[in-house]
């Protein structure tokens, strides 16, 4: 811009200063764009996550609620928390449930996605319906559905397997051994996350240029050396996603595990970190405490995020 | 370029008033509530399906009657996570008006000033003919705040035709004998639940155990590892294992289901269930009027001794107004309502011990009525500390339960049981 107007010498006062109002107003709109969302943000995430960090140094329970002034005490609620035994077998707990989902998520997710391009246009709408109705179920009402299947007397899982496998199953208890507890709750999980997962990758699989695949078969790999070679690279930026977004919501799983504890199982061993904060915040009024594990374990969620924000940033900077 | 623009940021701005607009609606509702006595809506929380529905009716329309140009709603709640729900609602600025509680929860709320005090009407609830357990399970602090609703106790059903000809057991130990020979692999001789925690303490209390008891510094000491409860376990355990295919985790609800399928000799539940097992077959909660309730009875679980009752948990409910009620004065007149002679001879009517000693001659004459006032007359309660309402809520007591109904080793549970309810009352 600048080197056009010093070579045309007369009119090079009348553009210049139209060019750098142009430039500011440019650098200005995105912002004034995001201005209204980042209003709505800071309100409902910004104002919550600023009350919470508020409410984890002071001593807060149910009379706090109806006004009684709440005391400071520091960081007594993250060293209560932190030297809990409690809080560390929940939380590993937690962690190792999160792994199993995520795996095995990604891995059907996967194979799903491959069936979807391999099937005719019939079978592949009659898939993709079924997926969406799984994934559009309300997990409430889902959970009431899978635990009536999973009843001890009256289910459908047991009455099946009965008459699969010579033995009664009848009156047997999914829930109360925590390892059958959480392969239900997995099951019902993965189940729900599954769709997402598939009709991401199947969209990203599509994008893979037919002639590159072509080129490799032609060069004599096979299709697990075509999957891994080919296909994964080009949709790699899409896995990155869908792993931290799987990590972070099964970490954070609520509803199916709170539901599943209400219809069996011992509660004490089935605890996950969402459904332990909601314990101790809302089922005892220790709002204090629990806001301090709300804490910790967003620090864990944004330690996880923040590789996935980092490679995008670099990524975008190439 | 400039249109497009400007159309930007107005189709913005326009998105930032309709998201700060949603916010506004919470405000005009509770200014209509609060601002006096015309037109106002009471709510009135009830919990379970306890409350029968004439005497639901009986309040609603009296209460409009009395108060013209106000409605009363009834919003019926789940026993299950009610602590919580109460919580969350009391404390809010869209609170019900007035609420049933459980007894054992009445002191978690009191103490931390969510009821709103009820002395300036006691005398007009009662007074004196209040029954005293639940008057003293309402008050803290001196302050009286959650008045007695209902009481009842557990009794043991059965039926003729499944009984046959076993006698009728009269010590719990021939109980128990009793129950282990009539099972079989799909009969039960007692339906006992594994996380069924009410019908397992009155086996501690019988043996000389106990829940949890202050000591002489005021730190709760639990009971249950106590030689005396130890026993007790012991005695639940012979049940469940050896007595009941109930499931192991299952819980206290719907006790009529497996009753009325012919499953189970002896059914340990609370008074009122004899209407739903009595209820016909075509009802909305079907019950077996034809086949098991026709020769139905019940007997008060009889104690250690011939001749006398077990202790047996003291079921029932309280009721309060909340302190953020947006109408105190209404809540105060529907809660009158329901502790007036008229009510509470409904509640009597159908089986339920009303609140009032004076109107015990209201309850029916039968076998059922006997029986639960015998064991009631011998009913105890949980420790009076807000913090029980944390053991419950943690459900500390049903997990032990269900590892014990499970086979484990009885000492060793009922020790952890006691180490965990000691922190949660002292810490």
């Amino acid at each position: 811009m600048s080197s056009t107007t010093l070579q045309a010498a007369p009119p090079s006062a009348a553009p210049a200063p139209r060019a750098t109002r142009a430039i500011t107003s440019a650098r200005l709109l995105p912002w004034l764009l995001l201005a209204p969302s980042l209003a709505v943000l800071a309100v409902i995430t910004g104002y919550p996550l600023v009350r919470m960090l508020w409410l984890s140094v002071h001593e807060y329970e149910r009379a706090q609620l109806l006004g009684v002034p709440a005391e400071f005490v520091g960081l007594d609620n993250y060293v209560a928390t932190l030297t809990d035994s409690r809080f560390w077998t929940v939380t590993f707990r937690s962690f190792a449930f999160m792994v199993v989902c995520v795996v095995l998520t990604i891995t059907v997710g996967t194979l799903v996605a491959l069936l979807l391009m391999k099937l005719g246009r019939v079978m592949r709408l009659v898939l993709s319906v079924g997926l969406l109705l799984a994934w559009a179920m309300p997990p409430l009402a889902a959970m009431l559905v899978w635990g009536w299947m999973f009843d001890s007397q009256y289910g459908v899982v047991n009455h099946l397997l009965t008459r699969l496998t010579s033995t009664s199953w009848t009156g047997h208890l999914w829930l109360i051994d925590p390892l059958s507890f959480f392969a239900v709750a997995a099951l019902v999980i993965v189940w729900g996350a599954v769709p997402f997962v598939a009709f991401t990758l199947y969209a990203g699989f599509t994008q893979v240029p037919g002639e590159v695949l072509e080129a490799a078969q032609l060069d004599g790999a096979s299709a697990r050396q075509r999957f891994f070679g080919v296909q994964v690279p080009y949709v790699r930026s899409i896995y990155v996603v869908l792993i931290v977004l799987s990590m972070i919501w099964d970490l954070k799983v609520f509803t199916q595990i709170f539901v599943l504890q209400g219809i069996g199982g011992i509660k004490s061993e089935t605890s996950t970190l969402g459904v332990y904060i909601y314990e101790m915040g809302m089922a005892q009024g220790h709002y204090g405490a629990a806001s301090a594990i709300a804490v910790i374990f967003t620090i864990i969620m944004l330690a996880i995020s923040a590789y996935y924000v980092r490679a995008t940033v670099k990524e975008e900077q190439l | 370029m400039k249109i497009l623009r400007i159309g930007a940021v107005g189709l913005a701005a326009a998105l930032v008033l309709t998201a700060c607009s949603g916010g506004s609606t919470d405000d005009g509702s509770t200014d209509a509530a609060g601002g006096g006595s015309e037109g106002a809506e009471i709510r009135v929380w009830l919990v379970g399906t306890d409350t029968p529905d004439e005497a639901r009716d009986y309040l609603t329309s009296t209460f409009e009657a009395e108060n013209p140009g106000s409605t009363l709603t009834i919003e019926e709640q789940s026993w299950t996570g009610l602590v919580d729900k109460l919580t969350t609602a009391l404390s809010s600025s869209d609170s019900p008006d007035v609420v049933e509680v459980g007894n054992t929860q009445a002191a978690t709320f009191t103490s931390a000033g969510f009821f709103a005090p009820l002395d300036d009407i006691e005398a007009d609830l009662g007074g004196d003919d209040l029954l005293p357990g639940f008057v003293k399970a309402g008050t803290w602090d001196d302050t009286f705040y959650a008045a007695p609703y209902y009481a009842g106790s557990r009794i043991v059903f059965y039926s003729e035709q499944i009984l046959g000809d076993a006698a009728v057991p009269t010590t719990l130990a021939e109980y128990v004998e009793t129950a282990k020979s009539l099972r079989t692999a799909d009969h039960s001789g007692v339906w006992f639940p594994g996380q069924d925690w009410y019908n397992a303490l009155p086996f501690v209390w019988e043996n000389g155990g106990f829940i949890a008891e202050p000591g002489d510094d005021g730190t709760w000491e639990a009971g249950f590892s106590s030689p005396g409860g130890i026993k007790g376990l012991e005695q639940v355990q012979d049940l469940m294992v050896n007595a009941s295919n109930a499931p192991k985790d299952g819980d206290e609800a719907e006790l009529q289901v497996p009753f009325c399928a012919g499953s189970t000799t002896f059914l340990s539940a609370p008074n009122w269930i004899r209407w739903s097992i009595q209820a016909e077959a075509d009802a909305d909660t079907p019950g077996c009027a034809d086949t098991y309730g026709a020769d139905l009875h019940a007997f008060p679980l009889p104690g250690a001794k011939a001749g006398q009752t077990a202790k047996v948990f003291a079921g029932g409910s309280n009721v309060a107004v909340a302190t953020r009620s947006g109408n105190v004065d209404l809540a105060k007149k529907a809660l009158t309502i329901m502790l007036s002679d008229e009510y509470q001879t409904i509640l009597a009517e159908n089986s339920m011990i009303p609140a009032k000693k004076s109107l015990a001659s209201a309850l029916p004459d039968d076998e059922f009525t006997q029986a639960s006032a015998a064991a009631a007359a011998n009913a105890e309660l949980t420790p009076a500390t807000p913090k029980w309402g944390d053991v419950e809520a943690q459900r500390v007591i049903q997990d032990a339960l269900v590892k014990i109904a499970q086979g484990g080793d009885v000492e060793s549970i009922a020790a952890d049981l006691d180490a965990r309810i000691e922190s949660i009352l002292n810490g």
